[in-house]
């Protein structure tokens, strides 16, 4: 088989999606790091995004990876989506009790975190690289235009993180299998780390709206 | 007992299908549940109706023949078991009771019940086979191989092929089905020699075929009447992996 045979036959695009996920989770976990400052405080923060920025070139090379992980996922999700559609013939009676909901409504939560990522990248991305106009990173974050202080921005925040660590959920498991860890000395330490992903991460990043964009305020 | 049938039924597959009732009175609750569609076509006979058309063959769930949809699960609702091993005392007197083909593109219906699973076959001919040379049977102790992998294998050999994991799939996808095959060669010596070619032919005739994506729910493992387990589907996908590794390092 040729590399692309590999990539397109059902099992390959399904190792494509383990690896783009899993690459993408990784960053998730050092994007949560960087998030955990705002808790430390606003020097704090802005210090550490300005690194960031100071690193230029190599942040662009970064993200232009990122970015295409995400298309490569979403594409190949989309298209295994559709073609599991075309294997399936209508049913009378079809049960769904064996099914995990989170496995059948990845398609689903995949979209609402796409939604989530195109927004995210329009506000907090597109203002700390272009439209800072005069504020703090620290200021955006937590103003009420597209940061925390606004209720309905925060809201939307925490649904599509629970989302995502919904989708993680089926995706952790879905990729033990995929890359054939299932079965092997390292299930159960892949298992225990993928628990990190699904739950203790996304809840790590839904703190932040629950504490500064409510908690704050009332305590 | 008595029970409320509903099934499925369809001249052909140039035909369109629709479910029909059936009342069924006094049934035996000791009675096997092909014993009960015996006992309709009976009574369809001598109405002088088309009697429903189901496969079956050992009728000791060893065979594969025999499987459908009872109330949306493959072989009904006792856990490892097939149709045929499926007893009346399983359901409650009044119950109703919906019976369809197992579902999928890739197996089209032939009538009724009975569904073509024919895409299987070829995906066995394609590569699920050892190439030994015939000839006088050699010491039995000439290859050894150890228990745990002689278990494994036996495992995943006890697949009957019939099918249910395609059905229970939301995807119909035959992975549970193809991860058998490719597990009980590659886990004993025999197997060794054809291990890369054998998993790169049955994978591209799964995918030829038409069935699904797995999307590693579980479904197909929790309904399989032979108890094929999900570690199957994650050999099958190791050795997908470790095939292309090794064509693609060395060739260059």
């Amino acid at each position: 088989m040729s590399i692309f045979q590999i990539l397109t036959s059902s099992i390959g695009r399904k190792i494509l999606m383990a690896i783009t996920g899993l690459l993408l989770s990784f960053f998730m976990a050092f994007h949560l790091l960087g998030n955990l400052f705002l808790f430390v405080g606003e020097a704090a923060f802005n210090g550490y995004v300005e690194k960031l920025h100071k690193l230029g070139f190599l942040i662009r090379i970064a993200e232009f990876f990122l970015l295409a992980f995400v298309l490569s996922h979403a594409y190949n999700g989309i298209l295994l989506w559709w073609e599991n559609r075309k294997a399936k013939e209508k049913t009378e009676s079809y049960s769904k009790e064996n099914t995990p909901s989170s496995a059948r409504y990845a398609a689903f939560t995949g979209s609402v975190i796409f939604i989530f990522l195109a927004t995210h990248w329009a506000t907090f991305w597109y203002k700390f690289n272009y439209d800072l106009q005069g504020m703090s990173y620290y200021e955006v974050v937590l103003g009420d235009e597209v940061g925390f202080a606004n209720p309905f921005f925060s809201v939307f925040y925490i649904i599509a993180i629970a989302l995502l660590g919904y989708h993680l959920k089926h995706g952790f498991s879905s990729a033990g299998q995929t890359l054939g860890i299932v079965g092997t000395e390292y299930e159960k330490i892949y298992n225990n780390l993928s628990v990190i992903f699904w739950f203790w991460i996304p809840l790590g990043f839904i703190s932040i709206p629950v504490w500064f964009g409510f908690l704050v305020r009332i305590i | 007992m008595n029970i409320n049938l509903k099934i499925w039924r369809q001249k052909s597959n140039k035909t369109e299908g629709k479910l029909h009732k059936y009342r069924l009175e006094n049934v035996d609750p000791n009675i096997s549940f092909l014993e009960m569609l015996d006992i309709l076509n009976n009574k369809l006979i001598k109405e002088q109706q088309d009697p429903v058309a189901f496969d079956h063959d050992c009728r000791e769930g060893i065979c594969g023949s025999c499987g459908f949809m009872i109330n949306g699960r493959p072989h009904g609702p006792q856990k490892a078991t097939t149709v045929c091993q499926l007893h009346m005392r399983s359901f409650n007197d009044e119950d109703d009771i919906l019976l369809e083909p197992f579902r999928a593109k890739s197996f089209g219906v032939i009538k009724d019940l009975s569904v073509d699973r024919q895409s299987f076959d070829r995906i066995i001919s394609s590569a699920g086979f050892v190439s030994v040379n015939t000839g006088e049977a050699g010491e039995a102790n000439q290859i050894p191989i150890d228990k745990s992998n002689a278990d494994e294998a036996f495992l995943s050999a006890a697949c009957i092929g019939c099918g249910a994991c395609v059905a229970a799939c939301k995807n119909s996808s035959a992975m549970l089905f193809t991860s058998a095959k490719v597990s009980h060669l590659a886990l004993l010596p025999q197997g060794e020699k054809e291990k890369k070619e054998r998993v790169n032919k049955m994978v591209a005739t799964m995918d030829a075929e038409g069935f699904g994506a797995c999307t590693n729910t579980g479904a197909c493992s929790a309904e399989c009447p032979k108890e094929i387990g999900q570690t199957n589907i994650a050999r099958l996908n190791r050795e997908f992996i470790k095939a292309q590794a090794s064509n693609l390092f060395e060739k260059k």
